[in-house]
C-alpha cells in the first residue's frame, strides 16, 4: 500500500484545487497563493518520504518548518491577519481529506493512523506558523518604539551657547536615558551654557519624571551648564506641590518664552529693537 | 450623576511594564472627564495612576492591577482608584507614607503625595501577600 507521501504526491494537484477553492471561500485566496502552498505540499512531501518519525521537530522536518516560518512572518510583515495565515495551513488537512479516503478506504486502521499522522503534522505547524506570526508583528512593534524615540527628541542650537529640547509625550525609563544622552551631547557638542528642556508636551509629570528631569539637570552641571525646565502647565505645577517633589534646585520657568529671557540672563545678552 | 455616567464600568488594567501605565492614565483621564471633572483634578487623578502604577512596576513581584471605577453615592459623584499586587508587601506601611522615603533612589514612594492628591486614601500591606491601595476622588 502506498505511504502518505506517495499519495499526497499522487493527489497533489488535485488537493491543491481543493486546498485553493476552500481558501477562496474564506475570502482568502489570491494570484500567489497557488505557488505558495503549491511550495509547502511539496516540502511537506519530501519531509514524510523519508524514514524518521512524523515529527515536526525532526530534522527531516527542518526544511519544512523552517519555509512555513519565512512564509508566516513575510505575511505578518505584509499585513496579512493572523486567521488567514491560520487558515491557509489548517486548509491542507481538508484538502487532503478525500485523497486519503480513496487510497485508504480498504484498510480502515492504516486511514485513521494516516489521517492523524497528517493532522498531527499540520497542528504542529500552524503553532508554529502563529508563533512566527507573533514575532515578526513583535519586532515591527520593537522597530517602531525605537524608531519613535529616536524622534522623538531633537536637540537644537537656538541662540549662540544655547540649546533646547523639546519633550513630547511620555517619558518612561528608556526615554529618559535617551533624553539624557542627548541632551549631554548636545551640550558638549554645541558648548553650551545653557540648555533649555521645555516639557510642555509631557502628559503627566509625576515624582519618577521629576527624578529624570533632576538627573538630567544635575549631568548637564558637570558639563558646565546651566538647565532651564520650561513649559509646566498649572496643573502640574500644583500636583508637584502636593507630591512634596523638591524641583528648587532646578531652574523652572512657566512658558518657553520666559525660559529664554533667563537663558539670555545668563549669557548676560539682551535682545533690542534696532534704533 | 451626568447621564453618561450610569453607562461607566470599572476598568481594569494590568500593569506590568511601563507602557501599562500610559494605559491605565489615559483610562483615568477618560473617565474622569466622562464623569465631568475638572481638569485639574483629572491631572491629579492622572499623576495618581502614575504614581500607583509606577509602584507596580517597580516594586511589585508580578506588577498588579490597576482598577478604575466611578461611585455612585447618593448625591455625588466619584471616582475610586485601586491598585493592588501579590507581593513583596510593605513591611512598615507608616514609614513608607513618610515623605522622600524610597527603595529605589526614588524622590519618595510616591504613596504620601498619592495620599495629598486624592480625597481619600487608604492603604492594607501584608509582607508576602500583597499590597492594596485604595484611593478616591469626589467631584
Amino acid at each position: 500500500m502506498k505511504t502518505l507521501s506517495d499519495v499526497l504526491s499522487l493527489h497533489k494537484d488535485k488537493i491543491i484545487a481543493a486546498w485553493i477553492d476552500r481558501l477562496a471561500e474564506a475570502g482568502d485566496g489570491d494570484s500567489e497563493t497557488e505557488p505558495m502552498i503549491r511550495e509547502l505540499l511539496e516540502r511537506l512531501i519530501r519531509a514524510l518520504k523519508s524514514d524518521g518519525p512524523p515529527d515536526i521537530k525532526a530534522p527531516t522536518f527542518h526544511d519544512l518548518t523552517k519555509h512555513m516560518i519565512e512564509v508566516s512572518a513575510s505575511r505578518a510583515r505584509e499585513g496579512y491577519s493572523p486567521s488567514s495565515t491560520g487558515r491557509l495551513i489548517l486548509g491542507l488537512k481538508a484538502a487532503a481529506d478525500s485523497a486519503i479516503a480513496a487510497e485508504y478506504s480498504a484498510d480502515p486502521d492504516r486511514w485513521r493512523r494516516e489521517s492523524a499522522t497528517l493532522s498531527e503534522v499540520i497542528d504542529g505547524l500552524s503553532i508554529l506558523t502563529f508563533e512566527a506570526f507573533m514575532r515578526a508583528r513583535e519586532e515591527i512593534i520593537t522597530r517602531q518604539s525605537d524608531a519613535m524615540l529616536e524622534i522623538s527628541t531633537p536637540s537644537l542650537l537656538i541662540w549662540d551657547e544655547v540649546v533646547m529640547m523639546p519633550l513630547v509625550g511620555v517619558i518612561d525609563t528608556a526615554r529618559a536615558q535617551h533624553i539624557m544622552e542627548e541632551m549631554l551631547n548636545a551640550i558638549s557638542r554645541e558648548q553650551a551654557r545653557v540648555a533649555i528642556l521645555d516639557v510642555t508636551g509631557v502628559p503627566v509629570i509625576d515624582t519618577r519624571v521629576a527624578l529624570h528631569l533632576t538627573n538630567v539637570v544635575s549631568a548637564a552641571r558637570m558639563l558646565g551648564a546651566e538647565i532651564i525646565v520650561t513649559g509646566f502647565s498649572p496643573e502640574a505645577a500644583q500636583t508637584l506641590v502636593k507630591l512634596d517633589v523638591d524641583l528648587r534646585t532646578m531652574r523652572t520657568r512657566g512658558t518657553l518664552r520666559a525660559g529664554f529671557a533667563e537663558a539670555l540672563r545668563l549669557l548676560q545678552c539682551q535682545i533690542r529693537p534696532i534704533g | 450623576m451626568p447621564d453618561s455616567a450610569h453607562k461607566l464600568r470599572q476598568i481594569e488594567i494590568v500593569v506590568t511594564r511601563e507602557v501599562d501605565i500610559s494605559h491605565a492614565r489615559q483610562a483615568a483621564l477618560a473617565l474622569a472627564q466622562a464623569l465631568g471633572f475638572s481638569r485639574a483634578a483629572a491631572y491629579r487623578l492622572a499623576t495618581a495612576v502614575s504614581e500607583l502604577g509606577t509602584n507596580l512596576v517597580f516594586h511589585a513581584t508580578h506588577g498588579g492591577i490597576i482598577s478604575l471605577s466611578p461611585l455612585d453615592a447618593p448625591g455625588r459623584v466619584g471616582l475610586e482608584l485601586v491598585a493592588s499586587d501579590d507581593g513583596p508587601g510593605i513591611a512598615d506601611i507608616d514609614h513608607a507614607m513618610c515623605d522622600g522615603v524610597s527603595e529605589n533612589g526614588g524622590l519618595g514612594s510616591g504613596l504620601p503625595g498619592t495620599r495629598r492628591l486624592m480625597d481619600e486614601f487608604e492603604i492594607s500591606s501584608s509582607p508576602g501577600i500583597g499590597t492594596r491601595v485604595v484611593a478616591r476622588l469626589w467631584l
